[in-house]
């Protein structure tokens, strides 16, 4: 194919994705709603032990035949063969060592929503599980117990913390009762130069002060994280403690990592793993939820950190740089839609693929979805960005009639507000967009 | 973690210009979540300085003070420990203990701020604690002229209190230390 001309080259649309068997069904008439993802699907026989209902009166369980949105139901699946899949993850989890190219494999499918697959599924994809079962009370052990010396390290307020420091010079806390009755009160000195007032660039109390802009950061984007779903915005205790969970794995991550500290958004990514991980029934793990999330979250985080670097925005690891290997992507499996895009119509793709990618598309699809789509993300063997790349295209292909008719207002709006309507043909064609990008 | 500053007899302008520069530049906006102040300040711009450092703030009056709407005694409660406040010019004889701890016991406090005397003094005894910030810029007082720049910052964390004594001494800023706690059915 001649590159070099002058002439634009109509490159035409691959001729599978023609096929009349791709025409996407109707949306389901639930697939905008607000579906507490913890109601149990109709398949489920014994449903796992719900969080404690809110008093305010919740949606109502949809009834069984409308189940959630699953789009694996709307298309040409049968009940058979996603019980195959489900008896295929069964015995890919149960095997001594597990399989992590088959476990990807079928995780690239979908990951049945029964209590407890996802959870584990995900800790063995990221790595937080070794493949090998009999590693992982030794691997867990180690883990949880780092997390809570994080916890306790870092999470201390500055009184505790000078506390610690004189208990540990051997001074004990003197006994206002054990002392005389009346007379002067002796001063002491203080521990290590610590006081309240202190400017010290070292000091526990200048420290805890400066934080304190990041803990309100947190606090504020933690309320407002989907406030559509009672398990992270509800008025009951349980849903205020998830969210001081969160809270407390993101101030850890962020003293941790003082070069990317917190960035708005990250509660976003954090999201999905806090609520795979909690609605997992094993009892054994109930009490580590939080350990467990912290260490999956930096592992997700990790491939995509240089996104949330500011310094690196223009780098060529960083964010404007990744927008153009998305744009690049659509010039090499769809150039007319390219072109119209972005030259014709003018739609910068960091005004939509900013949020895709950064906030790995929890922002574009409801909740339930969005854990579909982290399946495919988290297994596929390219690696997430590739990954999300990939789907990133895809999305853009599927609207591409939309797209080719629409001006640059009309494109933005449709854009920012993606309407998806069939999930299995959106991974399904982001599948097919594999290979290698042009130099 | 509350943190309380506990400051008083400024004698702003009339005896000094001004907080010591050193102080000043700790006392930053942000930190501080109640100031109680034993009084004589004495001018409206002490007060709006006091206030932006932080809304919660406690004034009685002392005898010099441009203000005369400043009560001659308060109380607050703050975590598990209820708190007294009074200039102390109106307790004779000044700065005596005994009076000082008749009066706490009136109040019914645990800790009773006081001033007046320009010395800071922590003193305990049946009815509880009686502290005195001294004088935040070290003005002279009816007794002594001779007055080290001083002021209080308590740490209330439940049951106990680190109090932080903060004194000008030769230029140079000495912070030492009162830990005392007090047992949840009351003191001895």
């Amino acid at each position: 194919m001649g590159e070099a001309n002058n002439k634009p080259q109509k490159k035409r649309v691959p001729e599978w994705l023609n096929n009349p068997m791709w025409s996407a069904p109707a949306p389901p008439a639930t697939s905008a709603t607000i579906i507490p993802p913890e109601d149990p699907p109709p398949r489920r026989v014994v449903p796992p032990p719900p969080p404690p209902k809110p008093t305010p009166p919740p949606p109502p369980p949809p009834p069984p035949s409308t189940a959630r949105s699953d789009p694996s139901e709307e298309t040409s699946f049968s009940g058979a063969s996603q019980s195959h899949l489900i008896a295929e993850f069964g015995t890919a989890l149960s095997k001594k060592v597990v399989n992590v190219g088959e476990l990807q494999r079928l995780a690239c499918q979908g990951v049945p929503d029964l209590p407890g697959i996802r959870p584990t599924v995900w800790k063995l994809l990221l790595g937080y599980l070794p493949a090998d079962h009999a590693l992982w009370p030794y691997e867990l052990e180690k883990k949880r117990s780092q997390y809570n010396a994080f916890r306790e390290e870092l999470l201390a307020n500055p009184s505790e913390i000078t506390r610690r420091m004189e208990e540990k010079d051997g001074m004990n806390e003197k006994d206002l009762s054990s002392d005389e009755d009346k007379g002067f009160l002796s001063r002491s000195e203080i521990p290590h130069g610590e006081h309240p007032l202190s400017l010290g660039e070292t000091s526990v109390w200048n420290k805890y002060f400066q934080e304190s802009e990041i803990v309100e950061q947190i606090d504020r984007d933690v309320k407002r994280t989907h406030p559509e779903m009672e398990f992270f915005s509800g008025d009951t205790p349980f849903a205020k403690s998830n969210q001081e969970s969160l809270k407390r794995i993101l101030m850890i991550f962020a003293k941790l990592n003082p070069g990317i500290r917190y960035v708005q958004g990250m509660n976003e990514v954090l999201a999905p793993i806090f609520f795979v991980f909690k609605n997992d029934p094993d009892l054994n793990n109930e009490a580590h939820v939080e350990a467990d999330t912290f260490f999956c979250f930096v592992e997700v985080l990790s491939g995509f950190r240089d996104n949330f670097c500011k310094q690196l925005d223009n780098s060529i690891v960083g964010i404007r740089s990744t927008i153009s290997k998305l744009s690049q992507l659509l010039k090499k499996h769809d150039e007319e839609l390219w072109r119209h895009l972005e030259v014709t119509t003018k739609v910068n793709p960091q005004f939509y693929a900013f949020r895709w990618i950064t906030l790995l598309l929890t922002q574009e699809f409801n909740f339930t979805d969005c854990l579909r789509i982290w399946d495919t993300l988290l297994a596929d063997p390219e690696g997430p960005q590739e990954t999300l790349l990939r789907i990133c295209c895809a999305m853009l292909i599927l609207v591409r009639r939309r797209l080719l008719a629409g001006d640059f207002t009309a494109n933005l709006k449709l854009l920012q507000n993606y309407p998806l309507s069939n999930l299995d043909h959106l991974l399904h064609v982001a599948n097919k967009l594999r290979g290698a990008l042009p130099g | 973690m509350v943190l309380v500053l506990a400051l008083g007899d400024l004698h702003i302008p009339h005896r000094a210009p001004d907080l010591p520069a050193k102080f000043k530049s700790m006392l930053v906006p942000g930190k501080i979540q109640h100031i109680i102040c034993t009084g004589n300040l004495c001018i409206k711009e002490v007060h709006d300085y006091l206030k932006s450092l932080c809304p919660d703030l406690h004034i009685t009056r002392g005898e010099y003070d441009e203000d005369a709407r400043y009560p001659e005694t308060k109380t607050l409660t703050i975590g598990q420990f209820k708190l007294g406040l009074c200039h102390g010019h109106q307790v004779v004889p000044w700065g005596d203990l005994d009076s000082l701890a008749m009066l706490q016991r009136q109040l019914d406090v645990d800790i009773l701020v006081t001033g007046h005397t320009h010395q800071f003094k922590a003193y305990k005894h049946e009815g509880g604690v009686v502290i005195n910030p001294g004088s935040a810029t070290g003005a002279y007082s009816s007794i002594t002229y001779d007055v080290n720049p001083s002021f209080v910052l308590m740490d209330i964390d439940s049951l106990r209190v680190v109090v932080y004594v903060y004194e000008l001494i030769d230029g140079e800023v000495k912070v030492d230390k009162i830990d005392f706690k007090k047992t949840a059915t009351g003191h001895s």
